[in-house]
């Protein structure tokens, strides 16, 4: 009787034990799932979800670190007020005009970066170097090393055109030079980004299309407009995204090149953002700001995918 | 459709002598298959027949015209590639009149002639899809549609059916073999496959370490190998192989075995006594007890194989493989009776390994 009572407990605790043990040592592949991303989850919550729902609800208030006031519910104050600043206006305009200019340029240059860095080089590894400088160059060293080069009086850029018998430019005196110096400055550090990831797409393309498109009687160009570039457009896509997305965050190259001037002609949406909140600390405002460039980056990303399931 | 030639044909990557002076001439209209074990030159010939590749030396003709220097362009030819190289992007209709389009053929000829190579193809139902929606078989088809389209004077085919499942394969070879007879085309094909080659080929080319080992008819080169390279590369199973030294009239295996020499084998006996040879027999070329020359052995494995059995038995200190009838069940360890024909035995110098006969 006794051994039967202590077989039903040893029974009973093997069972419970061995429920809970085997859920969390052999979990079902969901639950397997859900455990692998638990980490990276509660990461992105803790770095990027709570901050851009904090970021959303301060943009909804009156704060301003200041003033001395404590922090007022404003509703959309903060939105009318931008509609009504011509610096917000400008500094937008700024930015999607860099945008403009310097992803298609970057583009360009890193599509004849990767093809050239294609090429069947005996040796490989001074390319692929050259390539990856620019782009491990922090953007601010890029920012004051450009701002060198286009010294109106020690600059090499003037130098050379001064040997060439054009007279230089006092290039961050004037809007136009400025923004254009910095676009330059912005595709020669981007357009290697581009032409890593345009390179690695080039090598998914296998040799064999190109030798059927030679037996097919195709020339180069021909080749590279009905094979290369249609083959590349995923790759091209991706980045686009990227490099849209942090054409439309320009802060460093302008900030240290020109800090915005001459006055806010070079300015960007994120250097006023800074402005706003770590010079000015107005945090409500600085919010504000930040939300539509968040949504404008949402917003190029959501088109970018919509293009590509379209025509994928 | 056109005659090719190689003449003194030469790849070399640096030192490395990959193809070591061709000589091959291939008649309009003939099926000729390259055929060969990895790394034997038979992909980079035809390469360097497409223009794939530059040559390092020799020449290359297509008709009358040295093609040398020409770009694939042209040299009017159509391939079908091993990964069937068909563009991903672009649908089966649009991959069948790329060369055409690029060509300058008006679409008013390209629809009709894409129709009909696709009807000959049976691939009319596909031309709208793209080659991720297509199976193995159904790529391959249009790989061949696409050279087809083009009619160029040669058609080259690199290992077309490598990835193809086996019964696939023999589909294929058939639909291969049919368009041939349909179009007529000179057809150059490279493969690993000894029953590809022997079932294709008006003529068969086996290239061994960059040379011609021997080229004839696929009877010519199943019967009368002309090394032991070759015997026992063509046949499957392959050729058995057994050392032995020729004396008084006979072969003798270090077993103390034999077998009379008999047919042309015997016209020559006098000439080869006390020469050191390798016997080749095929598998098939064995008989049941009581017929033939008899041969025993001990018996190491039998592989019923439902047609027909195999019996891997030893005879001294050789294995041999012997296709009997599927009746025929010794077991392991039993000693194996077995007749042989002596006029289809092979011989072949033991030191040069070429056909001695």
């Amino acid at each position: 009787m006794a051994m039967a009572s202590e077989t039903t407990l040893v029974t009973t605790r093997n069972e419970s034990g061995t429920k809970w043990w085997t859920r969390f040592l052999d979990p079902s592949e969901g639950t397997l799932a859900v455990l692998l991303l638990m980490p990276a989850a509660l990461l992105l919550t803790l770095i990027i979800v709570y901050p851009v729902c904090r970021l959303i609800w301060t943009s909804f208030q009156n704060l301003s670190l200041t003033s001395g006031v404590p922090a007022t519910f404003a509703g959309l104050e903060n939105y009318t007020l931008m509609l009504e600043d011509p610096v917000f206006w400008e500094t937008t305009w700024n930015t999607v005009l860099i945008t403009l200019i310097t992803v298609p340029g970057a583009l360009l240059i890193g599509m004849a970066l990767a093809l050239m860095a294609n090429l069947p080089f005996n040796v490989k590894w001074p390319v692929r170097l050259s390539l990856l400088i620019p782009w491990a160059l922090p953007l601010s060293f890029a920012g004051l090393i450009f701002a060198w080069f286009f010294h109106s009086e020690y600059g090499v850029v003037n130098d050379v055109l001064r040997r060439l018998g054009i007279e230089g430019v006092i290039w961050f005196n004037s809007a136009n030079w400025a923004f254009a110096a910095i676009c330059l400055t912005i595709i020669w550090k981007t357009s290697s980004f581009m032409a890593l990831i345009i390179l690695a797409g080039l090598q998914t393309i296998p040799r064999s299309l190109y030798e059927a498109a030679d037996v097919d009687g195709a020339g180069r160009l021909r080749q590279f407009f009905e094979i290369t570039l249609p083959l590349l457009k995923p790759a091209i896509v991706v980045a686009l995204i990227f490099r849209t997305i942090t054409a439309l965050q320009t802060f460093d190259i302008p900030f240290t090149m020109t800090r915005g001037g001459p006055g806010t002609s070079t300015a960007t949406l994120a250097m006023y953002i800074h402005q706003n909140t770590v010079d000015f600390l107005d945090l409500g405002y600085g919010s504000a700001l930040a939300v539509v460039m968040f949504a404008l980056s949402m917003g190029v990303t959501a088109i970018y995918l919509r293009m590509i399931r379209a025509k994928g | 459709m056109s005659s090719v030639s190689f003449r003194k044909l030469e790849k070399n990557y640096g030192a490395l002598r990959i193809v070591k002076g061709i000589n091959l001439e291939i008649a309009d209209r003939e099926f000729v298959v390259l055929v060969g074990p990895s790394g034997c030159g038979k992909s980079t010939t035809l390469r360097m027949l497409a223009g794939l590749e530059s040559i390092s030396g020799g020449e290359i003709r297509i008709g009358e015209r040295v093609v040398n220097k020409l770009p694939p362009r042209e040299r009017d030819i159509a391939m079908v590639f091993q990964d069937y190289a068909l563009y991903p992007h672009k649908t089966v209709y649009e991959n069948m009149a790329f060369s055409l389009k690029v060509r300058g053929i008006p679409s008013a000829e390209i629809k009709p002639r894409i129709t009909q190579a696709s009807e000959m193809l049976g691939i009319t139902q596909l031309l709208e899809r793209k080659p991720s929606q297509l199976s193995g078989g159904q790529r391959q088809r249009v790989a061949m549609g696409r050279a087809i389209v083009r009619r160029p004077q040669v058609f080259l085919f690199d290992e077309p059916l490598s990835n193809l499942d086996a019964k696939l394969r023999g589909q294929v070879r058939t639909e291969i073999k049919r368009l041939h007879q349909a179009i007529g085309t000179t057809i150059i094909y490279v493969t690993h496959d000894q029953v590809e080659a022997m079932t294709l080929a008006d003529r068969i080319v086996i290239l061994k370490g960059g040379e011609i080992e021997q080229v004839g008819t696929p009877d010519e080169v199943y019967n009368s190998p002309a090394s032991v390279f070759v015997g026992g590369f063509i046949g499957s199973p392959a050729m058995n192989f057994a050392k032995g030294t020729i004396r008084g009239g006979q072969v003798m295996f270090d077993g103390g075995a034999g077998i009379p020499l008999q047919g042309h084998l015997a016209l020559k006996p006098g000439g080869l006594e006390g020469r050191d040879v390798i016997v080749g027999i095929r598998p098939e070329h064995f008989m049941p007890a009581g017929e033939g020359h008899a041969l025993s052995g001990q018996v190491q494995v039998v592989e019923p194989l439902g047609s027909d059995t195999l019996i891997h038995f030893a005879l001294g200190s050789s294995m041999l493989t012997a296709r009997v009838a599927p009746e025929m069940r010794p077991s392991p360890g039993e000693t194996l009776s077995i007749g042989v024909d002596p006029s289809r035995i092979h011989l072949f110098d033991a030191a040069t390994e070429k056909a001695l006969v």
